[in-house]
């Protein structure tokens, strides 16, 4: 057992270490967004102005300052959690971020959980018949389903069931009733997890074919464990590590890239349309707070990684 | 385990959802309003393009307004109690105001909407010059009120008093001009000159463009990237409609069921949503479904399935009776212009090269299709018309020489010949485009339309931008050659679109073109003074003309706009000069008892 | 890996009906390819050649687009585009990864390799598509902008199984016997050690030839991928409008054109890890959807 007191001192340490990680992303993007990204200035401007008007701009939107000067002042607001205004709505980016991340967890949450338990089952059924055509079966769906872009799938799905059948709202996000919510996420979420199914089952087959193989599983056979039983407590127990690290890791990363494609594409009015927007137009505080936030949350998802680990497999604590 | 995470996790889910669902009140008369962009700040002061616009005089009031009806536009007053005292040299206007007050917001004592006062009007005028306000609007007054612009320069001090601009009672402004400005009104009527108060420009700061405080018929609820939801605002009275002075005609209106609203207050609904959709085919169906939205601009592509003819105006019979419809010109136009500013093909100092360059400007307009270019993406419904003067305005010349239009493939390699154009010395072209699916087509139609007067495809390159106002930063900067604009007249008077070639709108002003020319420049500066007469619409056709010969503009093209709505919906739509004045007189048909 | 083991490799694949069935298709896609750089056929995509919206016939085998555009054409001419982006960037972020894998693991826990893993790290933690989007508008106007943004993003995963199988060459008897004889750490890692991670790097190859084209399509679909040219994505952000309104050939064939493509290179990357090291388990990342 391990105790509290070294667990917290190993996530300390483990968030401590992580700083230059945060440095780097926080400045990378910058370099990225703000030195080389789109000048938001001429969207700002009127239809006819002066010379003098579009230097005045430069100078209130701070453009006009060096890049040191400019990235220092955003460690510091990132570090105040000062996130400022959007340049471009003049809306307060918490106020931004506070309306659109949970639009994306309801938006990608059912799909994700649907997805991974799916791909579990396929995975499980397909690791027990291993070599039979079921399991063959199981791989080619996964393998076309690997093969299909997942933009082609977006407009698909949109096309059968938005515009053919009439099912589901072809954009949109008019949501304040659970029947509203639940017509407007199945089509986002099908193809969420379409797009990621064969992925996962694959993986997760893999990993279960080696669990399933280990002299454990064949002891608990030997001693008269059921499929069903052998397969939940033994397999996945016995396996739950890189199950759960490869969903955990997948969090972050789904959040933003996930949703960007999704929501640009449906009209939903979720943190990666916020993000997509603000990379066309060039609107810093946005952009930055977006993504020191990510980058947070990328070490906090890798710190609770281990710490799972470190509790999930004793083998671990030792290093 | 993991199954047993994610049950926990959909039930919070649907805790979560049957909290916010516990209120749910499903208002009597809503109108799901279908806007084709999305407006970025509803702060009048940069309410400078069509979608914030329509939010914002909603939200807002504006001095004067347009009729509802009444086509070809008509201005009345809005706020203003009437139309302006102007004296004998057209230097001081006196506009008398209505009694109007604020919608209720927490910046005002005990969050009481108070009367609009003279002091609002010029405070709201005044902001556009205070440099902290980043304004999109004030060029439209620039130079126009004596002392305006000298108070923005000398550091917008709130006590400083301008002189051209001052309050003679509560409710009575004086305007002193420093010459007259026969557009005056029509400014007066842009979103951009809405009414604000001070005080919640104070307490909402920044956050005044996603806050809006005004006094408009309207009062914003929520907003976010999708989607506006406005409710009335209790303190807006402005009467009763008046369908007659709104210019009612029985033969063109009769069928749209406007009678049962006559008399009545307004506005009529008890909630207002406005949805933006960008992707034409998107919004097609999100109207044609019928859930999502209430009207639909229709989209070109779709005009050979619903429409019979648009003159007059017949829908398929499958569509016939099913939705009411209306088509109108747009106010604005759709043109290619040329960077002048770029040696290559514009202005030269040597006389001889500048004569070349103006034979290969005129051997590319001759070369480009417009026929095809409307039948390809306007489904033939565009009006193609020589110049920049719409064919909307009453300044418009019917008998204009339509040669600048036509298609002259062969005229314009024999012109390239003429003029010692080869294959070899043709230099390249950029072209601009904002990148969309629809602009790439159209470039590559362009490309495909000068490979036939003999340019080279290698010579005709693209440079992509992803906003439009990455877009403007390229065309200002000088680095687009060709760029194709659309411009839609803030008000129906031709000289806002021949400024686009007044010298000392260069860039980075609207001259995007950089066209530099002092006659044109003197017969302009004439024309701005003077009132609507017989003159100033010869001087505006002679100004059109001359940027016809020099080859400086490929146009021009207005689109017809047709409108599509759920008979139930009592309206007549308008996305130009109208733009959002409709939305306050737009009524639900009461469901049968 | 020698060529002799290289055709080792190759002759594996073909005995198996799936390697070959995938080598086969791989085969005909870089003939159009060749077909289209060398002029014989696509070159004139960008024509207006026919009406618009015209259905399949004799003359245009899949239709015409809105301008009257032979669909096939601009289809076989993408083939070209994917290859042009997909071959560099898979080349190219195999060797960074090959190379900053190597040296990260053979100088594992000194400078280099902390200077490495903080790179892999953040590139790794700032999200995919925000940074090839964002990278590929900073690098705007420039003709290599995708591929740039790409490799950027993809040689991360490379060199972390690089610099994982190096640490564990490294320990091996005869890497000793290397650095007692006196070759440079360079040498030792470009003879001895780099080529026994070929597997890995094949592997790798494939996987990222993949996933360039299918970014590609994503880019271009959201605007910012291919410029002056045409590609599959292009003409699926065509299509998707097209769709909605009843015109499906755009959509169709490039959707087609993409899947084929892809669905052979997923079904060779399978063979030939089965064919290099039947045990491994599949590191192929589920970003890259």
């Amino acid at each position: 057992m391990t105790r509290a007191p070294d667990l917290l001192v190993f996530s300390l340490r483990k968030l401590a270490g992580a700083m230059p990680l945060i440095v780097g992303v926080t400045l990378i993007s910058f370099l990225l967004t703000v030195y080389f990204g789109p000048d938001p200035t001429h969207a700002l401007l009127g239809k006819n102005p002066t010379a003098a008007e579009v230097a005045q701009l430069s100078a209130e939107l701070g453009r006009d300052r060096s890049a040191p000067a400019q990235y220092l002042d955003y460690l510091r607001r990132l570090l105040t959690l000062d996130l400022g205004h959007s340049m471009v709505t003049g809306e307060p980016v918490r106020a931004m971020l506070a309306r659109t991340i949970p639009v994306s967890l309801l938006l990608l949450l059912p799909g994700f959980v649907l997805g991974t338990i799916l791909a579990l089952v396929m995975a499980a059924v397909a690791a027990w018949y291993r070599g039979g055509w079921v399991d063959r079966m199981i791989s080619g769906v996964s393998v076309v389903g690997m093969s299909l872009s997942f933009v082609v799938i977006l407009i698909g799905l949109q096309a059968v069931f938005g515009v053919w059948l009439g099912w589901f709202p072809v954009r949109g996000w008019n949501v304040t009733t659970l029947p509203q919510y639940l017509h407007h996420v199945a089509v986002p979420t099908l193809a969420f997890i379409v797009a990621s199914l064969g992925y996962n089952t694959r993986f997760f087959r893999a990993v279960l074919v080696a669990e399933l193989n280990s002299d454990q599983v064949r002891n608990a056979r030997a001693f008269g464990a059921g499929p069903v039983r052998l397969m939940l407590v033994h397999v996945i127990g016995n396996s739950l590590l890189p199950i759960l690290t490869r969903t955990l890791f997948s969090v972050p990363l789904l959040v933003l890239s996930g949703s960007l494609l999704i929501e640009s594409h449906f009209g939903i009015p979720g943190v990666g349309k916020i993000t997509f927007d603000a990379v066309m137009s060039g609107d810093q505080p946005v952009l930055m707070a977006v993504v020191g936030l990510s980058a947070v949350l990328f070490v906090i998802t890798v710190t609770v990684t281990d710490l799972l680990c470190r509790l999930v497999d004793p083998r671990l604590r030792q290093e | 385990m993991p199954a047993q995470r994610s049950r926990l996790l959909i039930f919070g889910l649907l805790v979560l959802l049957a909290a916010c669902s516990s209120d749910v009140h499903q208002p009597e008369r809503v109108y799901r309003h279908a806007l084709d962009g999305v407006p970025t700040s509803l702060d009048p002061a940069h309410a400078a393009d069509v979608y914030a616009g329509t939010l914002v005089l909603n939200l807002f009031d504006t001095l004067y307004r347009y009729r509802y009806l009444a086509r070809p536009y008509e201005l009345a007053p809005n706020l203003a109690a009437d139309f302006p005292d102007v004296s004998e040299d057209g230097l001081v206007v006196t506009i008398r105001l209505r009694e109007a007050r604020f919608a209720d917001d927490a910046a005002f004592p005990d969050g009481q909407g108070r009367l609009v006062t003279a002091h609002d009007v010029i405070y709201s005028l005044r902001r556009h010059f205070d440099p902290a306000t980043r304004s999109q609007g004030a060029w439209l007054w620039r130079d126009r009120i004596v002392g305006l612009d000298d108070w923005g320069r000398q550091g917008a001090d709130p006590d400083a008093p301008i002189a051209g601009l001052r309050a003679v009672d509560e409710r009575t402004l004086r305007i002193e001009l420093t010459r007259p400005f026969p557009q005056l009104v029509n400014t007066l009527a842009l979103p951009l000159s809405a009414i604000v108060p001070a005080e919640a420009v104070a307490r909402h700061g920044r956050e005044f463009s996603v806050r809006p405080v005004g006094s408009g018929p309207f009062r914003l609820v929520s907003l976010d990237e999708t989607r506006a939801i406005l409710k009335p605002n209790a303190n807006f009275d402005r009467g009763p409609l008046d369908l007659a002075a709104e210019g009612f005609d029985p033969v063109r209106h009769g069928a749209l069921g406007l009678e049962t609203l006559d008399g009545r207050r307004y506005p009529f609904l008890d909630r207002l949503e406005v949805h933006f959709i960008t992707e034409p085919a998107t919004r097609w169906n999100s109207f044609i479904s019928g859930r999502e939205v209430d009207n639909v601009m229709l989209p070109a592509e779709q005009a050979a399935r619903v429409l019979v003819s648009t003159d007059p105006l017949r829908l398929q019979p499958r569509f016939e009776g099913q939705f009411h419809a209306s088509a109108s010109r747009e106010t604005g136009l759709v043109f290619y212009g040329f960077n002048m500013a770029n040696p290559e093909i514009g202005h030269h100092p040597d006389p001889e090269r500048a004569q070349r360059n103006r034979a290969l400007r005129c051997a590319i307009r001759d070369g480009f299709d417009w026929e095809a270019r409307n039948q390809v993406f306007y489904q033939g419904l565009g009006e193609v018309f020589p110049g920049v003067i719409p064919p909307f305005l009453a300044e418009f010349d019917q008998e204009m020489d339509r040669r600048s239009i036509q298609h002259e493939p062969a005229a314009a390699r024999e012109r390239l010949e003429a003029h010692g154009w080869t294959e070899q010395s043709l230099p390249a072209l950029v072209y601009g485009l904002e990148s969309s699916i629809d602009r790439r087509q159209m470039f590559e139609q362009f490309r495909a339309m000068l490979g036939r007067i003999g340019y080279p495809p290698d010579r005709v390159r693209s440079a992509v931008f992803p906003s439009f106002g990455e877009y403007s930063r390229a065309i200002r900067d000088g680095q687009i050659d060709v760029f194709l604009m659309g411009w839609t007249m803030a008000y129906p008077d031709a000289q806002y679109s021949l400024q686009l070639f007044y010298g000392p709108h260069a860039s980075p002003g609207a001259n995007m073109f950089n066209f530099l020319d002092p006659d044109f420049d003197e017969l302009f500066r004439q024309a701005s003074v003077m009132p609507p007469s017989p003159e100033r619409t010869a001087l505006y056709r002679q100004l059109n003309r001359r940027v016809i010969d020099e080859c400086v503009v490929i146009g021009s093209l207005s689109r017809l706009r047709v409108h599509l709505w759920h008979p139930r919906i009592l309206m007549l739509p308008d996305r130009e000069a109208v733009g959002g004045f409709f939305l306050r007189f737009v009524g639900v048909q009461e469901p049968e008892a | 890996m020698s060529t002799v083991a290289g055709r080792r490799v190759l002759a594996q694949l073909i005995r198996r009906p799936l390697g070959l069935l995938s080598l086969g298709v791989f085969a005909a896609y870089a003939l159009i390819a060749v077909g289209v750089w060398l002029g014989w056929w696509g070159s004139a995509w960008f024509e207006l050649a026919g009406p618009m919206w015209a259905p399949p016939s004799p003359e245009h085998w899949l239709g015409t687009n809105r301008l009257g555009q032979d669909i096939l054409m601009r289809a076989v001419a993408s083939t070209a585009t994917a290859f042009e982006i997909a071959v560099p960037v898979a080349l190219l972020s195999t060797l960074i990864g090959a190379l900053a894998g190597g040296a990260a693991g053979y100088f594992s826990h000194g400078w280099l390799d902390e200077f490495l893993l903080w790179l892999m790290g953040t590139l790794d933690a700032i999200p995919f598509y925000l940074l090839v989007v964002a990278l590929a508008f900073a690098l705007q106007g420039h003709a290599w902008t995708m591929h740039l943004a790409m490799i950027a993003v993809f040689w991360t995963t490379t060199a972390r199984l690089v610099r994982a199988e190096t640490q564990r060459i490294r320990e091996l008897p005869y890497i000793d016997a290397a650095r007692v004889s006196g070759l440079a750490p360079a040498q030792i890692i470009g003879r001895h050690i780099l080529p026994n991670t070929m597997a890995i790097l094949l592997v790798q190859g494939t996987l990222v030839f993949i996933a360039a084209i299918k970014v590609e399509v994503v880019l271009s679909f959201l605007g910012i991928g291919t410029q002056d040219s045409i590609s599959w994505g292009l003409m699926i952000a065509e299509g998707a409008q097209e769709i909605l309104i009843g015109q499906y050939w755009n959509f169709i064939a490039a959707s087609l054109f993409l899947f084929v493509l892809v669905m052979a290179f997923n079904l060779l990357a399978d063979q030939l890890q089965d064919v290099l090291d039947p045990r491994s388990l599949d590191a192929r990342a589920h970003r890259h959807a």
